[in-house]
């Protein structure tokens, strides 16, 4: 028995878009799902704006391909499919948060009934129904963050394109945003944020792509990600009680394995099994008569995966 | 510390080329423009001309020569010959309520004297001043030279002489004394401001209004910069609105503020300066609305044309004042030279001052606005054409 692959809500084949000299993309491809939720990385200039503006119908690409639930992209259609959500406060701060929602909701085609339904939802949605009829100018970051991400989304799209939504924000903000963008993608929206919080792209999304230079340089889930790029071994730490005299080697023999630098009081190496591996080690550093004073063992990340992948060269 | 205040306040303007144009090129411009209308500059050697027309009811042989020596007047631009087409005083009249001429001169007989009427239009107060001197020099020096020429026949003839001498009676013949001649009566009439209250406001108030109208249009221009420095601009494109919309929406927001805020400046006008508002309301309302349009299409354009608003504030500020001097809001446009009153006609508040004129200083009929207003409508129609063009990189950037 075989199943058909379900058509992606959003495909993008060999998008390409240039600036004058500039290349901004150089061929990008990749699919998102129903209900997905896409972390979208890169280093500053490499292409993610452009993207969303080519996805948000602001910008023609030069080459390539859109497809909205196997559909060829149409710029009038697009927009009642997508919700884009810029990362500056896009709003009117001197309206009330029910006079910004009732705006974009006629904006986005909204009349009646359908309007009013939604912007009671979008109350409720944001937790701001009590402060409804406040001017926004006069909100926290946190709340205008809300109200911003509740006017994309007024008319329901399948698609929610979003550029930095926790951008200036603290802790508890982030994670009511985060909330409320788990909540959509629950309802079957697919979403797509940029973001430069890797701990958060890591935890709050179920795929990753990642662009470099106009070009997707990886596409998959954190775990996939590790696996193909900086590997599943962890980093583990050895503080010892004074610096080392010469490095430590596991065995007698030429091929031997050797820890540490000499002269640092760090030991600091790759380990595949961290249960069988790590307390051989620390027995080999003890048998050499160091004593340890900290053990520190790190998972590979996605800011490792993202480092390996883009480089350590700042990129503006 | 003070220095290093001073210091990174000159770097920041340094930094700030805007801000550094506006800080010395702007004042020399506006002088520039300024000693322009006032000192010159443009417009020597074409000193403004006043526009007149002559009708002479006496017909004799003196008054035929004071209506010759007052069309050699430099000062002086004749807008029909001389008894063109049998020109009569009502026709004369009519032409400076309509503002065609700005004065009538009337050579007429008066306690069997000859005298002149001056009919003057008030608007220009320099005017009447001006034509009354000169045709008072003129009638005196065509007399003098006549009795001269009189004198001289005399000598060669006698009977001639006298019969000529007994005619100086006869205010219709050529042949009053050289002291009757100095108490000769000049009078200036008022044929538009009679009966009016408070005629002169009026001319202020639009002045002061079509140049607050273009303010607030950049004003309202300068809004949709801010929302495409915050990405609000994104925002709306992004929705089911086209630019187009956008646009237009704003056109017909800034045109009814644009004329709210004019109308209530004329409502107090009237509660305040007994300005005839609801005697002429719909000449006002037709210009105070295609004012307005022009205005915000203008305002529109402008915003479209800057890249923030930082720009539209220099740039705006220059256009707004320059169009102003020139177009008669800050100082009336028959004081400039015949040159600059033609530059001045590429500005809204030239077209929109003369409207403004025919409904409350000429009180002609609305019909009579049709070229300002086509000019004024065409003009805001074009603006918002350009603005609507510009504004395609906003879209596809």
């Amino acid at each position: 028995m075989t199943y058909a692959r379900p058509t992606p809500a959003l495909a993008i084949h060999d998008l390409r878009k240039s600036y004058g000299d500039l290349q901004a993309l150089k061929g990008v491809s990749f699919d998102l799902h129903k209900g997905e939720r896409l972390a979208f990385l890169g280093p500053n200039g490499a292409g993610k704006t452009t993207l969303i503006r080519c996805l948000a119908g602001l910008t023609n690409a030069d080459h390539g391909e859109i497809f909205l639930a196997g559909q060829p992209f149409k710029s009038l259609e697009a927009r009642k499919q997508i919700g884009f959500v810029p990362q500056e406060i896009a709003l009117y701060a001197d309206l009330t948060t029910r006079q910004n929602l009732q705006a974009f909701g006629r904006f986005h085609g909204l009349r009646r009934r359908e309007l009013r339904d939604r912007l009671a939802w979008a109350l409720q949605w944001t937790g701001l129904e009590e402060r409804a009829d406040d001017l926004v100018g006069a909100f926290s970051g946190g709340m205008q963050r809300r109200v911003n991400l509740a006017c994309g989304v007024m008319h329901g799209p399948r698609i929610l394109l979003l550029d930095e939504p926790t951008v200036g924000v603290d802790p508890q903000s982030r994670q009511r945003i985060f909330k409320m963008l788990d909540e959509l993608s629950v309802t079957g929206t697919s979403i797509l944020l940029t973001t430069h919080h890797l701990d958060e792209a890591e935890e709050r999304s179920d795929r990753i792509v990642i662009l470099d230079q106009g070009k997707v340089v990886a596409d998959g889930s954190i775990d996939e990600l590790v696996e193909k790029s900086v590997g599943t071994q962890r980093l583990v730490r050895l503080r010892i009680d004074r610096p080392l005299s010469s490095p430590i080697r596991a065995g007698v023999s030429e091929g031997a394995a050797s820890f540490g630098t000499p002269g640092e009081n760090e030991i600091a190496t790759r380990i595949d099994d961290v249960s069988n591996h790590l307390p051989d080690l620390i027995e080999l550093v003890r048998r050499r008569g160091y004593g340890i004073a900290d053990v520190q063992v790190e998972a590979p990340s996605l800011h490792h995966v993202f480092l390996h992948l883009t480089g350590y060269e700042l990129r503006d | 510390m003070i220095l290093t205040v001073l210091q990174i306040s000159c770097r920041r303007l340094l930094h700030n080329r805007v801000e550094l144009l506006l800080t010395f090129l702007v004042p020399i411009a506006f002088f520039s423009i300024f000693a322009v209308i006032f000192g010159g500059g443009l417009g020597r050697g074409t000193t403004p001309k006043i526009k007149v027309v002559a009708v002479d009811e006496i017909q004799s042989a003196v008054s035929r020569h004071i209506m010759s020596a007052l069309s050699e007047q430099e000062s002086l631009r004749f807008v029909r010959e001389n008894n063109a087409s049998g020109l009569n005083r009502d026709q004369a009249m009519e032409l400076v309520r309509s503002g065609s001429a700005t004065m009538a001169i009337i050579l007429r007989t008066d306690q069997e004297q000859l005298a002149a009427e001056l009919m003057a239009d008030a608007s220009d107060q320099v005017a009447a001043q001006i034509v009354s001197a000169v045709v008072n020099r003129s009638i005196m020096l065509s007399e003098a030279e006549y009795q001269v020429a009189q004198l001289t026949d005399s000598e060669q003839d006698d009977n001639e002489n006298q019969v000529a001498a007994n005619e100086t009676v006869d205010p219709n013949d050529e042949s009053f004394g050289i002291e009757e001649s100095l108490q000769r009566k000049v009078e200036i009439i008022d044929v538009m401001g009679e009966g009016k209250a408070n005629p002169v406001v009026s001319m202020y108030a639009s002045g002061i209004a079509v140049m607050f109208l273009l303010f607030g249009a950049t004003g309202g221009g300068g809004a949709l910069l801010e929302e495409r420095e915050n990405q609000t601009l994104d925002r709306l494109l992004s929705t089911q609105m086209s630019m187009d919309q956008l646009l237009l929406g704003k056109w017909f927001y800034m045109s009814c503020v644009g004329v709210l805020q004019v109308g209530v400046m004329f409502v107090w006008a009237q509660f305040v300066f007994n300005v005839d508002l609801l005697g002429h309301l719909d000449g006002f309302l037709m210009m105070t609305v295609v004012t307005a349009l022009a205005a915000s299409g203008f305002g529109l354009f402008l915003a479209t044309l800057c890249k923030s608003r930082g720009q539209l504030n220099g740039l705006s500020v220059i256009l707004i004042l320059t169009m102003s001097a020139l177009g008669g809001s800050m100082v009336p446009r028959y004081l400039m030279s015949d040159e600059l009153q033609q530059y001045g006609l590429w500005t809204f508040n030239a077209w929109a001052l003369d409207g403004y004129t025919k409904v409350f200083w000429r009180e002609l009929p609305v019909e009579a606005l049709a070229p300002q207003l086509a000019v004024l409508l065409v003009s805001g129609v074009v603006f918002l054409l350009a603005a609507r063009v510009l504004a395609v990189r906003w879209e596809t950037d």
